[in-house]
């Protein structure tokens, strides 16, 4: 018996020293996940037009806050010619100046009494889980094929008085709620 | 042995010069600032080869939470729940034996260790008769967890009695995120096999539905003291469905059925007079099954509700010393509206149980052997926004009661205080009730055996009196920040007061059996202690692909000296069972897009227990160990995992069981080769 688990763990750590090769790619790494969704959240105020011009583009989290610490390094920066804001908020009273809206998918429960409240305002409302787009949310930010991508609920989009830029829907990986 | 010992030194040098590698491989990642410089199409085309982190610092959770994601359950190697666990700060896992563990979260582990809540998608699976769980019986398959949310702490106030030490929530994936088919076979030493098989589709665009099966099976563990075939052999099948349909409006519903069956089998030791200790095979067959459903709904004022109903019917059978019928019935109502500065949470529950229970044989013995228990409780929690962004403050209330044990009251507090973006600052004070269980109030069983001149029984005695709910009031001071984009800190300390916390004293002596002599001992309220801790947890992305975990807790118990010799007893050997330090590192490398290699270091210090049914205490040693896991990609949708578990240190015992006592089994090396198959 020693033996034979003596062979069988040398052959695993030379399974494993094998393994272990250098690899290249071609498209740059993100040091995580969340500084991905961070750099998103970012992007999407470039690429979506809101009714009314103000001063500052506010991005409100809503939530057990995940992605405050990514977003801090863009906050005072001028976005489209606003100046980023970020919130963090916990009920309706208090989304009345977010341009976007950010609910993690650990809330998934509250997505509908979140949309509701955003439901008269011009937010853009992004989360990280698929389903959120088929919900009545605008954006979806789906980890698909190794990459972060987002799905897009045009209905959704309208429904907020927002226009999204064309640039916007081309990359989007999935876009619902398109009129017939 | 020393051949053994050899191959042991062996992997050890292997494993540290795999982890020179590893530092000696690092290269230098894409730094931070140029992901803030990317595209919108840069990022649509970047890759994820980063560790996956879904355990990030919840600056807004009030409480010392820690999540568990699926991506981290696949790949912790763990093939039981309770080994998940082992990840969190605070949260005490020892194995007893294929398929037992004790788990608690700090301090006073136990075989059915009775002062933490576990919930299955809001289901307490928490056992009535040993107030415990059965950690054997698999409740949920690993692969259909979408996240486990462990809240260390009191939780009474919205989670309910027994939410003493902690609240373990675990969250199964919701059924339109398992579309297709999904195969998963593994096969191990120690005639370890493990299968479990899934398929997902839709009824209609808002109806989808997954049902997955699994079974797993072990030959026996190796007897710690002779090396000889324990008993625990075990089979292991469950049967899960999930049914999700969206009502639109903010509605849905979802529909649960979950048929679970074990049997393991277990070497016991069992005092009989004349004569001493017996030890004999005892099968434990376990089964239960679950039908449960949810519907959450919006109303037009925009209060959010939840109300679920559950049924369960289960049986549980200690070959030739105890078999149970039992059925459950469970109703939650959870209503929550924001408003204002407020988030007010409010709920209802109820479960009735009932239970049919038979003895034979003389270890155990019952006072009634049909009970019925009706529990109900409201509760109400409202989180305060006092400064927007900085400060909140979180008041509770519940209050319960059951026709077994009376009524409870539990508040709690929590004050939590962001000053910066990255910073969370809290303090908590609760009170949290623990109800006695069935088999407290109910069983009278021989437990000790003491030889000598004059060999001397213990039998413990059901009380003629009702006990009481234990009781627990404790202060939490705890701190979160974000030192930079990629690592994570998290700590708290905490000291807890126990009063009225069950315990025996000595009763009656019979001693018209010389030189058997029979010393009954009652149960009571009868003890009290202090219990204090710290925790911590670090999450550090050393790099792109590779992640480091640390988690660390201390825990110190002092009970009250008593007069009463019998309960002096317990509380000493209740402090000495607790290992003061454990620890454990996790290091998660993402080699390339088609292979991970995470290796898991664990540490414990060591302990003494009570060496059942014996009255002296043996010792169970602190270990130091290693698993690793490798895992490659064979194209798109199969994969090939290698793991290996406790691979350093010596072969151990980690606890030694009390009730029922049993014969400790060697906790060792072993390997798993498992392939994984979506279609």
């Amino acid at each position: 018996m020693a033996a034979r688990w003596h062979s069988l763990s040398s052959r695993l750590f030379l399974l494993l020293l094998l393994a272990l090769q250098p690899w290249g790619h071609a498209y740059p790494q993100a040091n995580n996940e969340s500084q991905l969704k961070a750099a998103y959240l970012v992007n999407f105020l470039k690429y979506v037009d809101w009714p009314e011009a103000t001063p500052t583009a506010t991005i409100c989290l809503f939530g057990r806050d995940t992605l405050g610490g990514y977003l801090a390094p863009y906050e005072t920066r001028s976005i489209a010619g606003r100046e980023l804001r970020i919130r963090r908020v916990t009920g309706p009273d208090q989304m009345g100046d977010c341009q976007l809206l950010f609910i993690p998918e650990s809330e998934e429960a509250r997505y509908g009494a979140v949309l509701r409240w955003v439901e008269r305002l011009s937010v853009l409302t992004v989360s990280d889980a698929e389903i959120f787009t088929r919900q009545g949310g605008a954006i979806a930010l789906v980890r698909a094929e190794g990459r972060l991508q987002f799905d897009i609920n045009v209905a959704a989009v309208s429904a907020a008085g927002l226009k999204p830029s064309s640039q916007l829907m081309r990359l989007a990986r999935v876009v619902i709620g398109a009129a017939k | 042995m020393a051949p053994h010992g050899t191959a042991m030194n062996k992997i050890l040098k292997h494993a540290a010069f795999l982890v020179a590698f590893q530092m000696g491989g690092a290269t230098a990642g894409w730094c931070a600032d140029l992901v803030e410089e990317l595209s919108l199409e840069d990022l649509t085309k970047t890759e994820i080869t980063s560790v996956a982190r879904k355990t990030q610092s919840l600056a807004s959770v009030p409480a010392a939470a820690f999540v568990i994601s699926a991506d981290d359950i696949a790949r912790s190697g763990a093939q039981a729940l309770p080994d998940v666990l082992r990840m969190v700060p605070g949260i005490e896992v020892a194995q007893i034996d294929n398929g037992r563990y004790a788990v608690t979260a700090r301090g006073f582990n136990g075989r059915f260790a009775n002062k933490l809540q576990v919930l299955v998608d809001g289901r307490s699976i928490y056992h009535q008769t040993f107030s415990g769980v059965m950690w054997e019986h698999d409740v949920i398959a690993l692969n259909d967890i979408e996240r486990i949310e462990v809240i260390r702490g009191p939780g009474a106030a919205i989670w309910g009695v027994n939410a003493v030490n902690g609240v373990i929530n675990i969250i199964s994936k919701h059924s339109a995120q398992q579309a297709g088919g999904f195969v998963e076979t593994s096969i191990g030493t120690q005639g370890k096999l493990g299968l479990y098989g899934r398929y997902g589709g839709a009824l209609s665009e808002n109806t989808t539905w997954r049902a997955s099966v699994q079974g797993r099976h072990a030959e026996p563990s190796k007897q710690f003291a002779t090396g000889t075939d324990s008993e625990d052999r075990l089979e292991s099948s469950l049967f899960d469905m999930r049914l999700d349909h969206r009502l639109g409006g903010g509605s849905d519903l979802a529909v649960w059925f979950n048929a679970t069956r074990s049997a393991l089998g277990d070497l016991i030791r069992v005092p009989v007079a004349p004569g001493g200790v017996f030890t004999e095979n005892s099968r434990q067959s376990d089964a239960s099954q679950v039908l449960a459903g949810r519907y959450r709904w919006l109303t037009a004022a925009g209060i959010e509700s939840s109300l679920q109903l559950s049924l369960n019917s289960s049986s549980i059978e200690l070959e030739k010393y105890f078999r149970e019928e039992r059925k459950t019935y469970d109703l939650d109502y959870q209503g929550r509206y924001t408003f204002a500065s407020h988030d007010v949470l409010w709920g209802f529950s109820h479960r009735t149980s009932s239970s049919s229970a038979q003895t034979p044989g003389s270890l155990i013995s019952l006072r009634n052997h049909d009970v019925t228990q009706r529990t109900s409780g409201v509760f109400v929690q409202d989180d305060w926004t006092l400064i927007p962004e900085k400060l909140q403050l979180g008041l509770g209330a519940r209050w319960d009661n059951t026709n077994i044990g009376g009524s409870t009251f539990a508040p709690s507090a929590t004050l939590i205080w962001t000053p910066s973006r990255v910073d969370t600052l809290w303090a908590k004070y609760a009170r949290a009730p623990r109800m006695p269980s069935q088999g407290e109030n109910n069983v009278t069983m021989w437990t000790n055996f003491q030889p000598g001149g004059a060999s001397v029984f213990t039998r413990v005695v059901a009380g003629t009196q009702t006990l009481r709910a234990e009781k627990m009031e404790g202060l939490e001071l705890g701190y979160r920040t974000q030192l930079s984009s990629g690592f994570n800190i998290d700590a708290s300390v905490y000291r807890y007061r126990y009063s009225d916390r069950i315990s025996s004293e000595r009763g009656g002596l019979d001693a018209s059996g010389f030189p058997n002599v029979i010393q009954n001992v009652n149960i009571c309220n009868c003890s009290a202690g202090w219990v204090s801790g710290a925790e911590l947890s670090a999450d550090w992305q050393v790099l792109p692909v590779w992640r480091l975990q640390l988690s660390y807790a201390w825990t110190r118990i002092q009970m009250d000296e008593a007069t009463d010799p019998v309960v002096q007893a317990d509380g000493k050997q209740t402090e000495q069972s607790t290992p003061h330090h454990h620890g454990s590192l996790r290091s998660q490398w993402n080699i390339a897009p088609d292979r991970q290699f995470d290796a898991w270091l664990r540490a414990s210090a060591g302990y003494q227990r009570l060496n059942a049914p014996y009255t002296e205490m043996i010792k169970v040693p602190g270990y130091l160990t290693l698993d690793l896991r490798y895992a490659q990609k064979l194209g798109k949708d199969f994969e090939v995992v290698l793991s290996g578990r406790n691979l350093v240190g010596p072969t151990r015992i980690e606890y030694v069981s009390d009730y029922v006592a049993s014969v400790p089994v060697k906790v060792g090396p072993s390997l798993f080769l498992s392939t994984r198959w979506k279609f």
